[in-house]
């Protein structure tokens, strides 16, 4: 009798295993700044600070949508605002994510006032895809973006080595020329 | 179970039934280590990673844009994570699958404790309930209220609960209980 129980017990824990074993799974996130943290790295100039909120209308979401092939469907998209003490704009930041097969992609993204970047900090990835990212980001990778508009973002990706780090090149950059177009659209236009 | 009892395992089953036991609950200390430092377990952190962003300005319903000055000590400096909708729905079928299995093995082992069968289906429901709550909580928190957090912390509380009963009584059963021969 005790050899059937064990053989009961004994067969549903490995078929357990196996199928836990066999099914994909996220790997944890690994947070590289907090948004204070970005913030001040790309605000460098900045003294004083705002926050902006904007609901792109729907002929903005379409504007978004054409340049950029992404749908910007949140409620609101918040942006940090830095001036100086005089109120003259330094630049505003925006954060934006992508989710991959990997886990999620988040970038802060500083646009100045004409448009361009001035400069952009992945803030969180997951395990498995710091693996790839952290080549690109210490090779220097987003500086490639700075002084570049919305437009021409999607460019820098180009030139990567190894198929993973390409891959999450084009996924910063998308994320850039985004934010970028998101400012464009709904901000520096009004 | 049809007068089966743990205690009346060979040596090997009852070491295999300990080890999953004391597997599962390194497994549930790391995952409540992993859930604390990169959400927070108590309510208000669930809701900070869940609970979609409220504005940080006056921006009203229909309004198009709203700007205030801020310090940026309002800017938050934990290094969390956002759950958005995407991560949500991975991390439910993921972790559906895998708790329910869990609970499943647990209750597996525990069909064959000498517990009464009232106890046996209250204590080895709490997985169930727990998993299904602790999920279910983090929908409810994205989608209902924010207030609803407090699910996700008694989910888990709950699984974590039945896990503790379900390892004590059937370890007990294992390896001190005494067989009477009728």
């Amino acid at each position: 009798m005790s050899k059937r129980i064990a053989i009961i017990l004994g067969s549903a824990i490995l078929s357990a295993l196996f199928s836990v074993s066999a099914r994909a799974h996220i790997t944890p996130p690994v947070v590289l700044a907090s948004d204070r943290e970005a913030v001040v790295r790309l605000l460098p100039a900045a003294t004083r600070y705002f926050v902006r909120e904007v609901r792109p209308s729907p002929a903005e979401q379409d504007a978004i949508r054409q340049r950029t092939g992404w749908n910007p469907d949140e409620d609101f998209y918040r942006f940090y605002v830095g001036r100086t003490a005089e109120g003259a704009p330094v630049a505003a930041i925006v954060f934006l994510s992508e989710f991959t097969l990997h886990g999620p992609v988040r970038v802060a993204v500083a646009v100045g006032p004409d448009g361009k970047v001035t400069g952009a900090s992945v803030v969180e990835v997951t395990e498995e895809s710091y693996t790839w990212v952290k080549p690109l980001l210490d090779g220097g990778f987003l500086q490639r973006f700075a002084g570049h508009d919305a437009r021409d973002a999607l460019a820098q990706a180009e030139n990567v080595g190894g198929s993973m780090p390409r891959f999450y090149a084009g996924v910063i950059a998308r994320l850039i020329a985004r934010a970028a177009t998101l400012y464009e659209v709904t901000t520096r236009s009004n | 179970m049809r007068g089966m009892r743990l205690s009346q395992l060979p040596p090997s089953g009852k070491v295999f039934c300990t080890l999953f036991l004391a597997g599962i609950g390194c497994g549930a200390l790391a995952a409540f280590t992993q859930a604390a430092t990169a959400v927070g377990v108590s309510p208000a952190a669930v809701r900070d990673s869940l609970a979609p962003e409220a504005p940080m300005t006056d921006l009203h319903h229909g309004q198009m844009s709203a700007e205030k000055e801020i310090d940026l000590s309002q800017i938050s400096e934990t290094a969390k994570v956002f759950i958005r909708t995407p991560l949500l729905i991975q991390t439910s079928h993921t972790h559906l699958f895998g708790q329910t299995l869990i609970a499943g093995l647990l209750a597996l082992i525990f069909l064959f404790s000498s517990v009464g069968e009232r106890s046996k289906c209250v204590i080895g429901a709490l997985p169930f309930a727990g998993t299904l709550i602790d999920i279910g909580g983090m929908w409810a928190t994205r989608f209902v209220s924010p207030s609803l957090s407090v699910l996700v912390t008694a989910g888990g509380t709950l699984f974590a609960l039945g896990y503790v009963a379900i390892a004590v009584l059937s370890i007990y059963d294992l390896w001190f209980r005494k067989e009477h021969l009728v």
